[in-house]
């Protein structure tokens, strides 16, 4: 418990040295959000009051530190397009965002450890040699190109899946489910090939440990081995990777939102840079960069879960 | 904290903030725009048209699907500049007059209206019996809120409101404009799009506006799901009849062989978001119909006039017969779009006939040889954006008809924030972009070439233009006024202050089941009228 107070408090270090480094690059990037918001038509005496309006005519410092000074409240400020809480643009995001992310990542895990494992005892098999084809492809399939074959599959030609969408599941599990499947495969097959990568090369290296040798030459069924001595400690790295794959799918994942008009975080950050909406902007990179920390977090507590050589709390 | 939790932090934030350096920078992928699928999608969907195109075919009376190419930013119509917001808000609010298919200006919330002989004082008489989504009645003071609030805290629109100089109440039901000049564009200024709709002040100020507007019009916003859609419910009080359908729910689909994907298979049942290179093979198409007409829209090229040798016209008219328009239609619009030597289509009724320019490269030649310029010192960068995916592709046909005349240009493409920061510094040689939803002449010529004109980025002087634009502002005799805008357009094209290039056409595509749409030259989705079969 210590530990994880220790932590949090360091994370809130963290995130005042992001907000600092986000606030310097999305004013130094050029652009300017005003002019954007008026289109192509320029009014000087419209800009001018558009930009009093903004706050943007404030000096940068005296922006910055307003900016910081409600943060800590947890008011994330106003979004400059759309004249809403940039705390409600945001948590409006999370359901469509975490749905994608818990489907994509369970199915990156279904495919991954079976696979992976497989791979390794299969080492340099026949089964092998397709399972890291097959994962290379997977790795390196555009997830556009993928979500479009899938669209053009089950939607246009079986009719089978709506194409596009998404229903919450408290509205409706059925047609969430419907929703989300699609999306969902296209980004657990990207995560699951990275993953069944990283099972494959544990295990292995795990199988080639000395325990497992001894394990071996005692004579336990080797189905008992797997699972005791191999995979319990080839856990660690593939958990590091997993929480990095998830982390990643929660900060968005552009391209599948826009194939299946996905209303997910990716898809609002991309829209904000666009417009140069700095409030926006810097809540959403706040909030992806409070991901990555709780994320992390979660990892290092389960590393002295599945391994309880790991110490945590040792702090030097 | 360990030393790969913070790799891994820094690895996260890093992809966001390439993100947004990347749009900084130039080579921004694009994956917003309307026609960015004929780049990234080629042909995928291709030949897959109408499998089953009616397999949900909602009851009669039910709820209309649109799948519309993004979210709107907002809903506060004098706000938002987003072309997303003004097709749902087409549907929710209304102007005092409007356009009709013509884009004449027609009754809407005004019934009729009248000028004084002096042609100052404009007198609009409301129509009555009109109440607001939430009950409450329409009346005159709503009409002077809401164009004192654009004039006043001097929003988007209020460029529009520039002549005028009061607006005042009358009675309930009258309401009076005064004008410091003569104002022969009013009509088209106070109802050519939904940013100067009339707005009711208690939604404005408890701030509702931005996400639930309350309108007057055939729907009423009944649901806002951030990202997903905005569902509409049909006003049974709507002053032109309650509409037949019971409500609009717009859904954003930004990539077209989505949204045309989503068509076909019967989830949506209209959509604007056609990948362009498919508009070909969709007539015929079973269950699916295409709607194409021309546009008020231009796209041009400018020339930097404070950079030489683009100061001299001949230089500029070199260019103007160097590039083949035709050529350049084909291959970014697929052919979607009318080919046009001045701003406004043949369609309008301020049409001026000028076909001076044809792709000629000798005659290019010539001239660049009696300005005594030599085309291989010609700096030339053009700067295109990769928001508009047309631009880019149209540059790279131009860079090589160019070539052809001894012309060595540069593709500069940048994100559309980036591309307004140069432009406003004058940091190009040429630029390719479009104007889009204009009505009125002055709307078309003025801004884009008056000495003074703020959107007069290429430096374009013409003693003679400025006066004919200045007249042209408050000349009320249609036919006199029609003549001053024919030598403005004659004058702008010979002096090729802007080179232009084609109107495109609004393409939008829906379900047979849908009937009585009809598409409008100026993109304003209107609903109002539709049955579902």
């Amino acid at each position: 418990m210590r530990y994880v107070l220790h932590r949090l408090a360091q994370s809130v270090v963290v995130l005042f040295g992001v907000t600092v480094v986000v606030f310097l690059i999305v004013h130094l990037v050029p652009g300017d959000p005003i002019r954007i918001g008026m289109g192509t038509r320029f009014d000087p005496e419209i800009y001018e009051a558009l930009r009093r309006a903004s706050g943007l005519d404030r000096p940068p410092l005296e922006q910055y530190v307003s900016y910081v000074g409600r943060a800590v409240t947890g008011d994330l400020g106003v979004s400059f397009r759309s004249g809403q809480p940039v705390t409600h643009l945001l948590v409006a995001r999370l359901p469509a965002t975490v749905s994608l992310a818990v489907v994509g990542i369970l199915i990156a895990l279904l495919v991954s450890f079976p696979l992976g494992i497989i791979s390794a005892v299969r080492n340099g098999g026949a089964v092998d040699s397709i399972v890291r084809a097959v994962s290379q492809l997977g790795v390196s399939l555009p997830n556009f190109w993928l979500g479009m074959l899938l669209i053009l599959l089950f939607s246009s030609t079986l009719g089978w899946l709506p194409p596009s969408g998404y229903t919450p599941i408290t509205e409706d599990p059925v047609e969430w489910a419907k929703r989300v499947i699609m999306p969902g495969i296209t980004v657990g097959v990207v995560a699951g090939s990275i993953l069944t990568r990283y099972v494959r090369s544990s295990v292995l290296e795990t199988l080639s440990m000395d325990h497992v040798r001894t394990a071996n030459s005692k004579g336990l069924p080797r189905r008992l081995v797997l699972s005791r001595h191999v995979v319990r400690n080839a856990l660690v790295p593939v958990i590091t990777v997993t929480g990095t794959q998830i982390a990643a799918i929660l900060g968005g994942v552009i391209v599948v939102e826009v194939v299946f008009a996905w209303p997910g975080l990716g898809l609002l950050v991309y829209d904000a840079v666009r417009a140069r909406d700095y409030p926006l902007l810097q809540g959403a990179v706040l909030l992806i960069a409070v991901i990555f920390l709780l994320v992390n977090l979660v990892v290092d507590l389960l590393y002295a879960k599945v391994d309880p050589r790991i110490q945590l709390g040792g702090d030097p | 904290m360990t030393r790969p939790t913070m790799f891994r932090l820094a690895a996260g934030l890093t992809l966001v903030l390439t993100l947004a350096a990347c749009s900084g920078g130039g080579e921004a992928v694009d994956m917003n725009g309307e026609q960015n699928g004929d780049q990234e999608a080629d042909g995928t969907a291709g030949g897959t048209g109408g499998s089953d195109g009616d397999a949900d075919a909602p009851a009669a009376g039910g709820t209309l699907v649109a799948a519309i190419a993004g979210e709107p930013d907002q809903l506060d119509p004098h706000v938002t500049t987003a072309y997303f917001s003004f097709q749902v808000l087409e549907n929710v609010y209304d102007t005092l007059v409007e356009p009709d298919v013509n884009l004449e200006m027609q009754p809407a919330l005004a019934e009729s209206w009248e000028t004084s002989d002096d042609q100052l004082t404009w007198t609009f008489h409301l129509r009555e019996g009109v109440t607001w989504h939430d009950g409450s009645d329409f009346t005159a003071d709503d009409v002077v809120y809401s164009y004192n609030r654009i004039m006043e805290e001097e929003l988007s629109p209020s460029w529009r409101f520039s002549s005028v100089e009061s607006v005042t109440a009358v009675d309930e039901s009258t309401v009076e404009i005064k004008v410091g000049s003569p104002s022969p564009n009013l009509l088209a200024n106070i109802g050519g799009y939904k940013g100067v709709a009339i707005v009711q002040q208690e939604n404005v100020e408890s701030g509702d506006v931005t996400t639930a507007p309350v309108g007057t019009g055939p729907f009423s916003v009944s649901d806002y799901t951030p990202g997903s859609s905005i569902t509409l419910e049909a006003n049974a009080d709507y002053y032109g009849g309650a509409p037949q359908i019971g409500g609009v729910e717009f859904r954003f689909i930004s990539e077209p062989t989505t949204a045309l994907a989503s068509l076909q298979s019967g989830d949506v049942q209209w959509t604007d978001n056609v990948p362009p290179q498919q508009v070909a093979s969709l007539p015929g198409t079973e269950g699916i119909e295409l709607g194409q007409v021309g546009s008020n829209d231009y796209w041009y090229l400018a020339l930097n006039q404070a950079h030489e040798p683009f100061d001299q016209v001949e230089v500029r008219q070199a260019i103007a017969f160097a590039i083949d328009r035709e050529g350049i239609t084909e291959a970014t619009m697929f052919g979607n779009a009318t080919v046009n030597q001045t701003a406004i289509p043949e369609s309008s009724s301020w049409f001026t006939p000028y076909d001076k320019y044809s792709y000629d490269p000798a005659q290019a030649t010539s001239l660049l040889e009696s300005a005594g310029v030599d085309p291989a010192s010609i700096p030339m960068e053009i700067m295109v954006s990769t928001d508009y995916p047309e631009t880019v592709q149209a540059a790279q046909i131009i860079s090589s008809q160019l070539s052809d005349i001894g012309i060595n240009s540069e593709i500069k493409s940048l994100d559309f924030g980036a591309w307004l920061d140069e432009q406003g510094q004058g940091n190009f040689d040429m630029l390719m972009m479009g104007w889009l939803g204009n009505i009125d002449p002055d709307d078309f010529y003025y801004s884009q070439h008056h000495t003074d004109g703020a959107n007069n980025y290429q430096g374009y002087s013409n003693p003679d233009v400025d006066a004919l634009l200045e007249q042209g502002r408050v000349e009320t005799d249609e036919a006199a006024r029609k003549d001053i805008y024919d030598q403005v357009a004659t004058q702008i094209a010979d002096d090729a202050s802007y080179i232009y290039l084609y109107n495109p056409d609004v393409v939008q595509a829906w379900s047979s089941d849908v009937q009585g749409y009809e598409v409008m030259p100026n993109r304003a989705i209107r609903f109002r009228d539709v049955t579902l079969g």
